[in-house]
């Protein structure tokens, strides 16, 4: 492996006195797909906003693509260019149509005419298997239809790293594999993946390396089948058997 | 008592020569209502806190004070103060702006915080300017919240233009209040008086409505 892509050091953040994350240090490599478990208040998710600057650290850097992007005066908006995100609630506009949600952006960004625009958001909705619900609301779609039509929107941009926040934790459980094959067919073409995650499968199958956080820390880090198989730290081990 | 129902019909056409008043009170004021409910709305959403200050003594003052009594203050005291003269209609557009635009502004404030910040969010993530955001995401759906507020705004300040007869605007209310000093026929002209604003606002709250279902 090489220059990582994502450096991350010494990170930590505060909301008032609640420390959410203590000393973070971890490197992140193009097309690594990293899954981050641990229980609910852990720091999982902070964690991963902070990689796209929707929480600000406190201490720590963060270094993408050889630019510290929490240095003074570093302006986001080039970060969220190259670094998608898949929320939990999916966070659709729901007064654009499925299709006006994967173009909008690109439109605003000036990225092609409105021609190529248009032609590739049908192409990234027939990727994820919605190509019919192109002018649908949001809202007339299911959580896993919504969820993949979120996905679509974040790939417009041609992401070099997608970071999904839950992204199946609010769905029905019937719902949560067409989002999973989704994102697993993602990771397949080399997509570098960061994931937050209860989706134990997923993180043990699709991912390359798993991190195990709670309180704040990144208790364990491994390839996932030593770490699911092997959990070298009680509180893995504690985690691992109270989910599996 | 002596009461002509038929004199009801006589006097209308008295009233109604203070309609174009009225009207173009309300429309000036509300205009000018919405330009300030707007900004200070926004304001009030937004991070700058002078601004924000700004806006909440705004609307703190107006809703404290009766709109009767600022329409006296504005014709009255502030011409005084600053030694200029004021027309009665001029200073009933702003009594009427100013007040409006207070509770637009509440309207807007409640509106744009109705908005889910996941939506802020997504936009960011997306790589939109943060004008970007608030135009084509957050603005753009919390207008849709605002309409019937807006629209029950307009209505009321149609209304309150008859307290602008405080200050001898010569709306509606005037012209009622003036025919009885001449004819003495309370119940014929404030029935009437009554009858119009009532056809009138009605008339709006339906095309408000109307507007509102098209909207949506």
């Amino acid at each position: 492996m090489g220059k990582p892509l994502i450096a991350i050091s010494h990170l930590s953040k505060s909301f008032g006195d609640l420390e959410v994350l203590k000393d973070i240090s971890v490197d992140i490599s193009e097309g690594e797909v990293i899954s981050v478990i641990g229980p609910s208040g852990s720091g999982k998710s902070t964690f991963l906003r902070s990689i796209n600057m929707l929480e600000t650290p406190n201490h720590g850097t963060i270094v993408y693509d050889d630019e510290d992007i929490t240095g003074e005066g570093y302006d986001a908006r080039k970060l969220h260019r190259e670094i998608g995100m898949v929320f939990q609630r999916f966070n659709l506009f729901p007064h654009k149509t499925v299709l006006q949600n994967i173009t909008l952006a690109p439109t605003k960004l000036k990225m092609g005419t409105k021609k190529e625009i248009n032609d590739e958001a049908r192409k990234l909705l027939a990727k994820v298997g919605l190509e019919s619900k192109a002018d649908e609301m949001p809202h007339n779609l299911s959580g896993g239809q919504q969820q993949r039509v979120a996905i679509a929107r974040a790939l417009a941009l041609k992401p070099r790293v997608l970071l999904f926040d839950e992204p199946t934790s609010a769905l029905d459980p019937e719902l949560v594999g067409e989002v999973l094959k989704v994102m697993r067919e993602l990771a397949e073409e080399g997509m570098t993946m960061i994931v937050v995650t209860h989706e134990m499968g997923f993180a043990r199958e699709v991912s390359n390396r798993v991190i195990f956080m709670e309180d704040g820390y990144i208790v364990e880090e491994g390839d996932p089948k030593d770490l699911f198989l092997n959990p070298r730290h009680p509180r893995t081990a504690e985690f691992l058997s109270s989910v599996l | 008592m002596d009461i002509q129902w038929s004199f009801i019909l006589t006097v209308i056409p008295t009233i109604l020569k203070g309609i174009k008043v009225t009207l173009l009170i309300s429309v000036l004021g509300i205009a000018l209502g919405f330009v300030l409910g707007f900004l200070t709305g926004v304001a009030r959403t937004g991070k700058n806190r002078i601004l924000n200050r700004i806006a909440g003594i705004y609307v703190g003052i107006i809703r404290g004070t009766p709109l009767m009594v600022q329409a006296l203050y504005i014709y009255f005291a502030i011409p005084t103060i600053f030694q200029f003269d004021l027309s009665t209609v001029a200073a009933g557009v702003i009594a009427i702006g100013l007040n409006s635009g207070a509770y637009i502004s509440e309207v807007v404030r409640g509106a744009i915080q109705s908005i889910d910040p996941g939506q802020k969010e997504a936009g960011i993530c997306l790589g939109l300017s943060k004008w970007q955001v608030a135009t084509s995401i957050v603005y753009i759906q919390a207008l849709k919240i605002m309409l019937p507020g807006l629209g029950n705004q307009f209505i009321i300040s149609v209304k309150d233009t008859s307290l602008l007869t405080a200050i001898g605007v010569a709306e509606m209310t005037h012209q009622a209040s003036r025919a009885v000093t001449t004819t003495f026929r309370t119940v014929e002209t404030y029935t009437a008086l009554a009858v119009v604003y009532l056809v009138l606002c009605s008339g709006m709250s339906y095309l408000l409505k109307k507007m509102e279902r098209r909207m949506k």
